[in-house]
């Protein structure tokens, strides 16, 4: 009865060599073969500021148009048909289940980042009422994370993903500190967490208040660029 | 419409009550210690959980989720639409005998309340014999749904049926359909969207029975059971049952209406079988069979527009390649996911290609007057007895040209491929006792 999370196909009990000669605990995979390769990661020709996937290692154009200080962002994968496929089942469809496609891949991709605390950019309280979720912790295991930010409670807006860019780059600040976080934050290096890197309006909205709350140096990570 | 309609023979999810009268029941139910889905039937793994606790529904996502904090709401469906003389049928057309003979059965059983079989061959213009009965049906205030499995069926029926019942309001509903729900006397849906409903209909007519995924389906064939009443009945419509459902004819344990006919009178095309041993590793130096390429040729020469089908989509580059330096031109390629899929069968339609290469997903609801076929590789299990006998189907559909070649070219004589000639044999030998004609 272990069948492929994404695509629901039952998972072969193939033991692989490599597996045995590691001779560690057997990885149960959430994931069949097929479904794994189904995302395209980013290669090392890639935006140095926001991850965007290119054919040199140039600042990209968009990058270049931002003022002020820059936020170096990382990203897992291109945000193509497929990954677009897999955040409507897990986001808007609400299958909190596929959470687990993207848990090892972001395991290993944290273990790549320097930093020493990881604050996920929060959800509304509306969306965690219908959702049920936050999409962002749920790709978390058991890696430590500060929910240091809270969304504003005036903050009653369209999602992103329902704005063209020009209106998202004009999207108000929709985060607050929350309560002690300057406690947590205090010359720390901060590593922000989400799902999307768009226009990087949100996580910049994002680093200015970690930056309030005293934090040294903020970088991010997002799963698609 | 009222509010009320709306919950007329459904089951709607809420969070609240959406007026304080109607009660809801949860849709997650707990059965000893694991819970089950009340719309989909499907129960709940240890893990299907939310971060807030709640559980949820994986197999009906697509519907929109299900959770534990969510109830179903249902108004039993109270047949409110009026009686209609003639039960709204404003179709012109006239059955042929046999078609006669066969609509009076399958109204004999609707009026009786039983489930039933209708088994008529591709081209016997299933659909006409059935106006009788679904005409009767509304005539009594009944509620009907036409549902298939597949969309497209779905799509091209809906207009038939509303140019053919003029006069009776029809709810179309499909995955992303644009129209808002309606309550109608008719309903024409997806059998995905009957998950919606809740002893709702006195009879539900399924199309194309044995067509995927319906044929291999739990939630789909609980999503007919549930959402015809207690007292209602059901129609199959197919050209191609399964064993499924051919044994439980043998059983008499379902009545059945056979059409061995087409409505032109001639019997099916049968296929006739021609062994090309190893075509596949002649296909992997862009060789096809001699004697395939001598008659697609042939039929170019002689202006016989052609469909050639080939297993799987990748097997189409190959075989498009093969053709090419047999110098067989003058066609294009179509399967299921190609973007250009509409344009490419109209241009087919046109005349303006000489032949396609497909893959199965034309084996059903396409047509084309005057084509010939041919299968490469019918012995591959992508092409399953019902698949081979609509292909074959595919073949002299119009009055005016009555005939035609269906060819297939196998490594060996596969099972599924004797079980094809061997359901076109049997109709065939029922159809002459009827007149029909070769
Ligand atoms: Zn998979
Ligand atoms: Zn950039
Ligand atoms: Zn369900």
């Amino acid at each position: 009865m272990n069948a492929c999370v994404w695509c629901g196909r039952r998972l072969g009990g193939v033991v692989t060599v490599s597996q045995l000669w590691r001779w560690g605990p057997l990885i149960k995979s959430a994931v069949c073969a097929a479904c794994q390769t189904r995302l395209t990661p980013i290669s090392i020709l890639h935006c140095p500021q926001c991850g965007r996937q290119q054919t040199d290692e140039t600042i990209c154009r968009d990058c270049q148009r931002w003022t002020g200080p820059p936020l170096v962002n990382h990203a897992l994968y291109v945000y193509d048909a497929a990954m677009k496929a897999y955040m409507q089942q897990y986001k808007f469809q609400g299958d909190f289940a596929l959470r687990r496609v993207l848990q090892e891949p972001l395991r290993l991709a944290l273990a790549r980042e320097t930093y020493d605390v990881l604050v996920p950019i929060p959800v509304d309280q509306a969306t965690w009422q219908q959702r049920g979720f936050n999409q962002v912790t749920g790709w978390l295991q058991t890696q430590p994370f500060q929910q240091d930010l809270l969304v504003r409670a005036s903050h009653k807006d369209q999602p992103q993903s329902a704005k063209d860019r020009a209106a998202r780059l004009r999207t108000a600040q929709p985060f607050i500190l929350a309560p002690h976080a300057a406690d947590i934050l205090m010359g720390q290096r901060v590593l922000l967490l989400d799902d999307v890197y768009t226009t990087g309006r949100t996580l910049r909205h994002a680093a200015a208040q970690i930056y309030l709350g005293g934090a040294k140096a903020v970088t991010s990570l997002t799963l698609a660029r | 419409m009222t509010n009320n309609e709306a919950f007329f023979g459904r089951q709607l999810p809420l969070r609240t009550a959406p007026t304080p009268e109607l009660t809801g029941t949860p849709a997650l139910k707990a059965l000893g210690s694991r819970l089950q889905c009340q719309r989909c039937g499907h129960w709940l793994g240890p893990d299907d959980q939310l971060a807030n606790q709640a559980w949820y529904c994986r197999q009906c996502l697509q519907l929109g989720r299900l959770t534990s904090q969510d109830k179903l709401y249902t108004i039993p469906e109270p047949n409110q639409s009026p009686k209609l003389a003639n039960g709204g049928l404003t179709w012109t057309g006239e059955l042929s005998a046999q078609q006669r003979v066969a609509a009076q059965s399958v109204l004999a059983h609707v009026q009786a309340q039983t489930n039933h079989l209708l088994w008529a061959v591709t081209g016997a213009g299933k659909t006409e014999i059935v106006y009788p009965a679904l005409a009767w049906a509304l005539s009594q205030g009944w509620r009907v749904a036409w549902t298939s499995p597949r969309v497209d069926v779905c799509l091209e029926l809906a207009p038939r049926l509303q140019a053919a019942f003029a006069d009776v309001p029809q709810t179309v509903l499909y995955g992303d359909q644009p129209q808002p729900y309606r309550y109608c006397p008719l309903t024409v849906c997806t059998t995905h969207q009957l998950l919606r409903f809740k002893a709702a209909f006195d009879l539900i007519v399924v199309d194309e029975v044995d067509a995927f995924p319906l044929a291999t389906s739990p939630m789909l064939k609980r999503a007919i059971d549930h959402a015809q009443k207690p007292s209602g009945c059901h129609l199959y419509l197919t050209a191609t049952p399964g064993e499924r459902l051919q044994r439980r004819v043998a059983r008499k344990e379902l009545a059945v209406t056979y059409v061995p006919l087409r409505y032109h009178g001639h019997l099916l095309p049968q296929i006739d079988l021609q062994i090309a041993w190893r075509w596949r590793e002649q296909l992997r130096r862009r060789k096809l069979p001699a004697r395939l390429i001598h008659q697609l040729r042939g039929y170019l020469r002689a202006g016989q527009r052609f469909l050639l089908f080939v297993p799987h989509v990748a097997d189409l580059a190959v075989v498009d390649q093969a053709l090419h330096l047999a110098g067989i031109t003058g066609g294009v390629t179509v399967h299921a996911a190609d973007e250009a899929r509409q344009e490419k069968v109209q241009a087919m339609r046109d005349q303006k290609v000489a032949f396609l290469v497909t893959t199965t997903i034309l084996e059903r609801g396409v047509t084309f007057p005057n084509v010939a076929v041919v299968i490469l590789g019918g012995d591959d299990p992508v092409f399953s007895t019902a698949a081979l006998v609509q292909i074959a189907g595919r073949v002299g559909r119009s009055a005016q040209f009555p005939t035609g070649d269906v060819t297939c070219y196998c490594h060996s004589y596969a099972r599924r491929v004797r079980l094809a000639r061997g359901m076109i044999a049997r109709l065939n030998l029922q159809g002459r006792r009827q007149g029909g004609r070769p």
